[in-house]
């Protein structure tokens, strides 16, 4: 398959997606997190969540649309700066995900041998330690802090997208057109990346959302182990606050946050269906 | 295909465990032997003084060769000796097999009803694939996954048990059918948690199986949609379904973790909180051997189950 | 209409069932007094010598007793003798203390004795107890109680540690069971918390008979002398079932109070313990414990000192919706400091005292008092709490009041005008809701005069690595005290082993006041060295430790008696 067509397949898939409203929903829901997101980053926005600007743990009125916290900060405003948080973990995990994913599985579906089997056995040993033990494992190492967030959570979701690539460069290592481009003497670098990796993107961009929504969801387990995001507000540290402040009838944080976790999650879960339903060749055309 | 090629492929399967334990108490030793730096001062507190700190590194077999060390993890790996907790100074295998039977008597009915339920809601939604229905129930299905368990547990409890009392708030007996009332609510949340990704991966199967040739065979020949479905279409599709079952077992196991602390179920959940809280090394280890293990076993019975379910795949 | 059949059938059975579990759980009419208690963590075994925190030693002292103990009622503290007939006589050199014990006290009846009955206490069983805590092949993490100060002791440790077995019956100097009910201890050295250390769980006595007949397990089966048994514990359970000993001594609710709790005096002389069986419900999260207290099925919970401002207190009482429930709220001022440490060794603040007091004055005392424990807490001047002697109510420390403006000065003083040139702060806080929340306060204050703060977060264990390897820049802590001496608040601050102590000036004999009478002056001269010119410690308050009662139970109108009942086996 030639680069004309995998491009027309990539059109036609994204105009199907269109004709979904609940995907049509799903993508503005991301494009607008994306938006907060970014100018949370640059400052214009939530960039005085620390501020107190009311009494503490006010529930939601019309002047504190989602109530205060302990010390009367503006919960609408710490929302809006977890909202960054979360996206970039989402971002930054699923891109060192992917780029270990992909290069250790199209190394070791393309080179197979002894390379196959080392890298098989690697992801293997890991994929057999549970997750929980590698993050904690791994925070030893990395310390606390974003980075180590990033790298943990990275670091336990390549496997499953390392599996698929690997079988997927298998299976497209000995087509015809692979043969071909070894006859007109492509290198192995060439053969990989110009005409295989174009045909399975698919793969990434499904796992993409997919990894997407898991470190989100993860950053709030991390939070309960005392792993998370540090000196900066979170979902995963609002909803663990609930733990003891439901106790005393404050339910804003927790609910509000829950909310916006869940849209997101929900909204990344969604595309990445559709995304499958679209450019999967088994299910194309349906 | 013969039994004794079945055979073979099972003890080379199973023959591959071997290399992954190795790696596994490798990752381990390398995390907790060396990374992890001398426990001594953690365990002694704030009493410690460089004697006693030497003393107890002895006494734990700390100040032995690396290499020896390595040794110890790698025979606990096939031995399940794996000694004693440093917080309780229980015997770890004991403690664990104890903490498994109560786990599992909280994870058998969550996983029984997440599959029967996963599995009939994939049929429903296939069986009216594009209408309203299909997508409600996987619309449905993926929010009551996007939500957090955390939060699941947070309200679950207080409306649910406290408010309304139609549930234990906490605690366990041991024994059936004691246990029942104290599982209940923690056993529906974690369906409620898991139900999601299952739906969406069975129905695709069915999906998958629905475009086959076969199907629009039979449909051709006059079969009812349902008779289509149940006869051919589930027959067909139970080996990625069993293989998906299979695998997710010792998953569950594990994640329990939060429901058993909030609900007070001294399973292998509560046991592996305490031992992270309390840098209980050998028991961390432990379990994460344990884990392994029981991982790569359920691979091979997958692969197995694959073969035996599914006569179109070759043992290779 | 066969899968409705079947439908039908399973919810009939899912019916019968549920009514059959319903119908078991059906509250009987109670014969007996049944007390059901919360502990917040796992219970590490209970085994004396190695029982060290909090929660542990609350289930321990149910089970077992020691020599001495403090008198229930009274205040400031008092030791009175407990397993021991009378307090000891010591010797003009201070070195020899010499017990005579009570006689009649059984341990509880236990298939490790012959015929199961429990036999007399002796002073061997404490001669025993003391071995095992000072058994190298133990372990125990207790042993610093007597490390080092029976004459002897250390020398028989330092003998077994490279052999295969330990031998008990070798005679040990300083450790003597003269006769059968009088003990004699030797001491190496002068030590006036020795007495103290007797209070404390791991030198309780434990039976010989007990230790060898569940070997390894004796952890889970303990047999002591207390006012109740446990059948079988196991540490992983998540509910521990105590039952009243029906051999246990006579032993009398007191007759004699401090003026606070005169009120109490209405039980006295009545024979201990008063209920008949206790149930320990071990819940590590906040939320069920008190789902289970409003629903009744759990009598007495603490407000954990970390979460103390739970609505359930205004002004400090009882809101009135859990007043008309008959909760009854029991208040005490906790013997212990919730303080920020400034590690001074390192560069930032070795000398730069100007830098420290600057960022306590900024501190917003009053406003983290409200905010974090609705006002009920007292305002630290100093590390050392009200309830030890040496504790002085009049001292103002000048740094420690809240003064934004001083404050800055004080910072430009030090050379960082308004924060710049100082980096970024590290403060250590343990991992929890609301002790991050307090770093956030304390970021927030520290922010108001231009420093930054960086929070980390960290399990117990490692914040207490951090804490012995000097790596932190500030931590945030709290200290309960472990016996009513002054010294061991202060050994938190001044010794060898303390971040940035002043080690170089470490002085031997300064750190353990040697003589009764001598020790108030010589913690004063301490203090004051500490309180007038050095801020080296950060204190922020000394939070309430409130119980809770909820008597539902017809036999409890006064819930304060059960929290009486608890403290009592606390000791």
């Amino acid at each position: 398959m030639n680069q004309a067509s995998v491009q027309s397949i990539w059109i036609q898939a994204f105009l199907s997606l269109l004709k979904s409203k609940l995907t049509l929903a799903s993508l503005v829901i991301v494009v607008s997190y994306s938006l907060l997101a970014l100018l949370a980053h640059a400052g214009i926005i939530a960039s005085n969540w620390n501020l107190d600007i009311g009494a503490s743990y006010e529930p939601p009125s019309a002047i504190h649309w989602f109530g205060t916290d302990i010390f009367g900060r503006s919960v609408v405003t710490k929302i809006i700066k977890s909202t960054e948080v979360a996206m970039y973990v989402g971002f930054i995990v699923s891109i060192i995900a992917i780029s270990i994913g992909v290069l250790l599985g199209a190394i070791a579906g393309y080179f197979g041998g002894i390379v196959d089997e080392l890298i098989v056995w690697f992801y293997s040993t890991l994929a057999a330690i549970p997750n929980i033990m590698l993050l904690i494992s791994l925070t030893f190492i990395l310390g606390k802090g974003i980075l180590a967030v990033y790298v943990a959570l990275g670091m336990t979701n390549w496997i499953e997208l390392c599996r698929l690539i690997r079988g997927e460069v298998i299976r497209h290592k000995d087509k015809e057109y692979i043969q071909a481009a070894t006859a007109l003497g492509a290198s192995h670098w060439r053969k990989l990346v110009k005409h295989i990796l174009p045909n399975i993107m698919h793969i990434v961009i499904i796992q993409f959302s997919a990894i997407f929504q898991i470190a989100i969801k993860s950053e709030v387990i991390l939070s309960y182990l005392g792993l998370g995001v540090q000196n900066s507000p979170s979902w995963g540290i609002m909803i663990n606050d609930a733990r003891v402040e439901l106790m005393r009838g404050v339910w804003w944080q927790l609910v509000f946050a829950s909310i916006a976790m869940f849209l997101i999650v929900l909204a990344f879960n969604n595309l990445s269906d559709s995304l499958r339903d679209a450019l999967d060749p088994k299910l194309r055309g349906k | 295909m013969s039994f004794m090629s079945l055979y073979s492929y099972i003890i080379r399967r199973l023959s591959y465990i071997i290399p992954i334990l190795v790696g596994v108490c490798l990752l381990i030793f390398f995390i907790f032997n060396i990374v992890a730096g001398d426990p001594t001062i953690i365990l002694l507190g704030k009493h410690a003084n460089p004697r006693q700190m030497a003393e107890l590194r002895h006494e734990l077999g700390l100040d032995r060769h690396w290499f020896i060390q390595y040794l110890d993890i790698l025979k606990s790996a096939f031995t399940f000796d794996f000694g004693r907790s440093w917080a309780t100074k229980q015997h770890i295998a004991p403690m664990l097999k104890l903490g498994t039977w109560v786990s599992l008597t909280l994870v058998i009915p969550a996983f029984v009803v997440t599959s029967i339920l996963a599995i009939s809601t994939a049929l429903l939604a296939a069986f009216f694939r594009g209408r309203l229905i299909d997508k409600g129930l996987v619309v449905l299905t993926v929010i009551m996954m996007s939500i957090s368990i955390l939060v699941y547990i947070l309200f679950g409890q207080w409306i649910f048990a406290y408010k309304l009392g139609w549930f234990e708030i906490a605690g366990y007996e041991y024994g059936f059918p004691d246990f029942i009332p104290y599982i209940i609510l923690p056993a529906m949340i974690l369906v409620l948690v898991n139900l999601g990704s299952d739906v969406r991966f069975y129905r695709t199967v069915f999906l998958d199986e629905m475009y086959q040739d076969y199907v629009r065979t039979a449909r051709a020949k006059g079969l009812s949609e349902r008779a289509v479905l149940f006869k051919h279409v589930l027959k067909n599709a139970m080996a990625p379904i069993i293989t998906n079952l299979v695998i997710q077992i010792p998953a569950w196991l594990l994640g329990t973790l939060l429901v058993e602390s909030f609900f007070g179920i001294p399973g292998l959940g509560g046991i592996t909180l305490n031992a992270i809280n309390n840098s209980d090394f050998p028991v961390i280890k432990a379990i994460t051997i344990l884990s392994a293990v029981s991982y790569v076993i359920f691979s091979v019975i997958t692969d197995v189950l694959y073969t035996l379910v599914d006569p179109r795949i070759k043992l290779s | 209409m066969k899968n409705l059949i079947k439908i039908g059938v399973l919810v009939v059975i899912a019916g019968s069932l549920w009514f059959y579990i319903k119908s078991k759980q059906a509250p009987h009419i109670a014969q007996e007094k049944v007390l059901l208690t919360v502990s917040n963590a796992q219970i590490q075994g209970l085994d004396p010598i190695r029982v060290r925190d909090n929660y542990t030693v609350n289930e321990a002292t149910k089970v077992y007793e020691g020599l001495l103990a403090y008198h229930y009622l009274k205040r400031p503290f008092e030791l009175i003798p407990n397993l021991a007939a009378s307090m000891p006589t010591v010797s003009s050199d201070q070195l020899v203390y010499t017990f005579t014990l009570c006689e009649g006290v059984k341990f509880h009846d236990n298939p490790c004795f012959p015929d199961g009955k429990g036999r007399e206490l002796t002073a061997h069983d404490f001669v025993y107890a003391f071995k095992r805590l000072a058994d190298p092949k133990l372990q125990s993490l207790n042993f610093w109680l007597v490390d080092s100060k029976i004459k002897g002791l250390n020398e028989w440790r330092q003998r077994y540690i490279d052999a295969a077995n330990v031998d008990y019956t070798e005679d040990i100097p300083g450790l003597q069971a003269i006769d059968r009910y009088t003990l004699r201890f030797t001491l190496t050295k002068p030590y006036p918390q020795f007495l103290y250390a007797l209070t404390m769980v791991p030198c309780y006595a434990v039976a010989r008979e007990a230790v060898q007949y569940y070997g390894a397990e004796f952890m889970n089966h303990p047999v002591g002398t207390g006012p109740f048994m446990v059948a079988a514990f196991n540490p992983l359970d998540t509910k521990i079932v105590y039952h009243k000993n029906p051999t246990f001594r006579d032993k009398y609710f007191p007759s004699e109070a401090a003026q606070e709790y005169k009120h109490m005096l209405v039980d006295a002389g009545k024979k201990l313990p008063f209920v008949d069986k206790i149930v320990t419900h071990i819940l590590s999260e906040e939320q069920p414990r008190w789902l289970k207290f409003k629903k009744g099925q759990v009598d007495i919970i603490d407000i954990s000192r970390d979460n103390i401002a739970l609505e359930v207190i205004q002004d400090n009482k009882l809101i009135p919706a859990l007043q008309k429930k008959g909760a009854q709220l029991f208040s005490a001022l906790e013997i212990g400091t919730n303080f920020i440490v400034f590690n001074n060794a390192h560069p930032l603040f070795k000398d730069n005292l100007k830098l420290r007091q600057a960022m306590s004055m900024a501190f917003n005392g009053p406003k983290y008092n409200k905010l974090f424990y609705q006002g009920a807490a007292m305002l630290a001047q100093s590390i050392l709490p009200p309830g030890l002697a040496g504790y002085r109510a009049d001292y103002v420390n000048p740094y420690r009041t809240y003064n934004l403006g001083k404050a800055k000065q004080y910072l430009a003083e030090a050379g960082y005008p308004q924060g710049k040139g100082l980096p970024v702060l590290t403060l250590e806080v343990v991992t929890n809701s609301t002790a991050r929340q307090k770093g956030e306060f304390f970021q927030k204050c520290m922010q108001a005069i231009g420093i930054k703060i960086k929070l980390v977060e960290n399990i117990f264990p490692e914040l207490v690595k951090k804490i012995q390897t000097e790596a932190t820049m500030l931590h945030a802590i709290t200290w309960t005290v472990e016996y009513p001496d002054a010294e061991n608040f202060f050994q938190l601050l001044y010794g060898p082993k303390q971040p940035g102590g002043v080690g170089a000036n470490y002085d031997e004999s300064a750190s353990m006041p040697c003589m009764k009478k001598q020790w108030v002056c010589q913690i004063h001269l301490l203090g004051r060295s500490y309180m007038s010119d050095s801020t080296k410690w950060q204190q922020k308050v000394h939070p309430s430790f409130i119980y809770f009662t909820n008597p539902l139970q017809p036999f409890t109108k006064d819930g304060s008696k059960m929290l009486l009942l608890q403290t009592v086996l606390v000791a």
